[in-house]
């Protein structure tokens, strides 16, 4: 397979945030996500891709791939994953302090969704793809997008534990 | 909740309930017919509402979860991938987190060459000439710009430092050898930070050999250092227009 053309790299540069939001929802931690996603590049740089492929969705197939093969493998930690925050003037106001503990409770809560959960609901909720493009990137069918979405959202909800109650 | 869930609506042969309705309301996914019927039962329904607020509240700080806290990607990525004939200069637009400001005084790394020998051409001496090629070139992902008989010059990229300075990536053939460095842009003054691997550089004027790999290096001094993404081409030509500074 021939090597990157300038233009793959330079959608694959753009495609960079994107996939590590990806590796990250498909390992649930950082640091491993770091590694999927340098792995996944290095794949990339050294086997290439067809001049015609559409360069995000064979970079996602890669590192799916890829994760399946040998993250999965590894003796991964389950590590919980600290802020990367450097708002160093943002103090410690009690609004502040609700708004971490919340996103903690969100990043646990994500933690404990299954892979393939947890990558469709990032991949809607967070990156904004339609059923039809999450589909086309993660290679299921749209009924299994939308099914894992639901499953998703309903998993956090309960894992959160909000009530009607609380809400009113 | 469950109690209230017992309308299911076909939808291909696969029978939903409300959490799977109220998620593709969410991604709007949900076509007309259906979404107006959800509509009129959210107005009459105040548990559906509450239930659609969770959702969607839910949704909001996952996207603030991963925009907060998840964005950083490792800098060597662009580089490596940069790191190759005609890869376009304008770097994706990610987020870098500096990992603190960088003192004035700050050393770390770089000098390849062996300083016991007074003859041999020293990688970290910034001359007019480099200065000059720092000050104005733009930079490339191809190509050299000569300094001199011996030395040619590439910007790789321009990145603002967390101490408020421009600094820029750059390559430096020298005969047969060749460098990595960073140079920061102090009071108009262009000064090497980071060369090589094998000599750390302590407030500018003393020398220790050390040993690591100079890209290593370098990527990690970028890592360190830079509070926000490389400029694009248009953004760093406007910046050297304008002498470095910036409104």
């Amino acid at each position: 397979m021939a090597s990157l053309t300038a233009q793959q790299r330079q959608d694959l540069i753009e495609e960079l945030p994107r996939l590590k939001r990806f590796c990250l929802s498909l390992t649930s931690d950082p640091t491993d996500a770091d590694d999927l996603l340098q792995i996944t590049v290095e794949r990339l740089l050294e086997k290439g891709m067809p001049a015609d492929a559409h360069v995000a969705k064979w970079a996602h197939r890669v590192c799916r791939n890829l994760w399946i093969d040998e993250i999965r493998s590894r003796d991964v930690r389950n590590r919980y994953a600290q802020s990367e925050s450097v708002s160093e003037g943002a103090g410690t106001t009690a609004a502040n302090t609700d708004e971490s503990v919340q996103l903690d409770r969100v990043a646990v809560a994500m933690q404990k969704l299954p892979p393939e959960q947890r990558a469709a609901l990032v991949k809607v909720a967070v990156e904004g793809c339609s059923y039809a493009e999450a589909a086309a990137v993660l290679e299921v069918p749209i009924g299994t997008i939308m099914s894992r979405v639901a499953r998703a959202r309903k998993a956090l909800a309960e894992d959160l534990e909000w009530s009607v109650e609380r809400e009113a | 909740m469950s109690e209230d869930r017992k309308n299911v609506v076909d939808m291909a042969g696969a029978r939903l309930d409300d959490d799977h309705i109220l998620s593709m309301y969410i991604d709007n996914e949900l076509d007309a017919g259906r979404t107006v019927a959800l509509l009129e039962r959210l107005k009459a329904e105040p548990t559906l509402r509450a239930r659609l607020s969770q959702l969607e509240a839910n949704d909001s700080l996952l996207r603030k979860l991963y925009k907060q806290r998840h964005q950083a990607v490792p800098s060597q990525l662009a580089t490596m991938l940069r790191a190759d004939n005609g890869v376009l200069f304008g770097a994706t637009r990610f987020k870098r987190w500096a990992a603190g400001a960088i003192a004035a005084s700050v050393a770390t790394i770089a000098v390849v060459m062996s300083l016991s020998q007074t003859n041999t051409f020293n990688p970290m001496t910034m001359d007019q000439q480099l200065a000059s090629a720092l000050e104005g070139s733009a930079s490339q992902a191809s190509g050299w710009v000569p300094l001199d008989k011996r030395r040619d010059f590439r910007s790789v990229l321009t990145f603002p430092a967390a101490d408020g300075r421009w600094c820029r990536e750059f390559l430096l053939a020298h005969d047969e050898s060749h460098w990595r460095g960073v140079a920061c842009r102090d009071n108009g003054t262009w000064v090497n930070q980071v060369m090589g691997s094998e000599v750390f550089l302590e407030q500018a004027t003393q020398y220790k050999p050390a040993g690591a790999d100079a890209d290593e290096k370098v990527a990690r001094f970028i890592d360190e250092t830079a509070v926000d993404i490389a400029l694009g081409p248009q953004e760093e030509a406007v910046l050297i227009q304008r002498g470095w500074i910036s409104y």
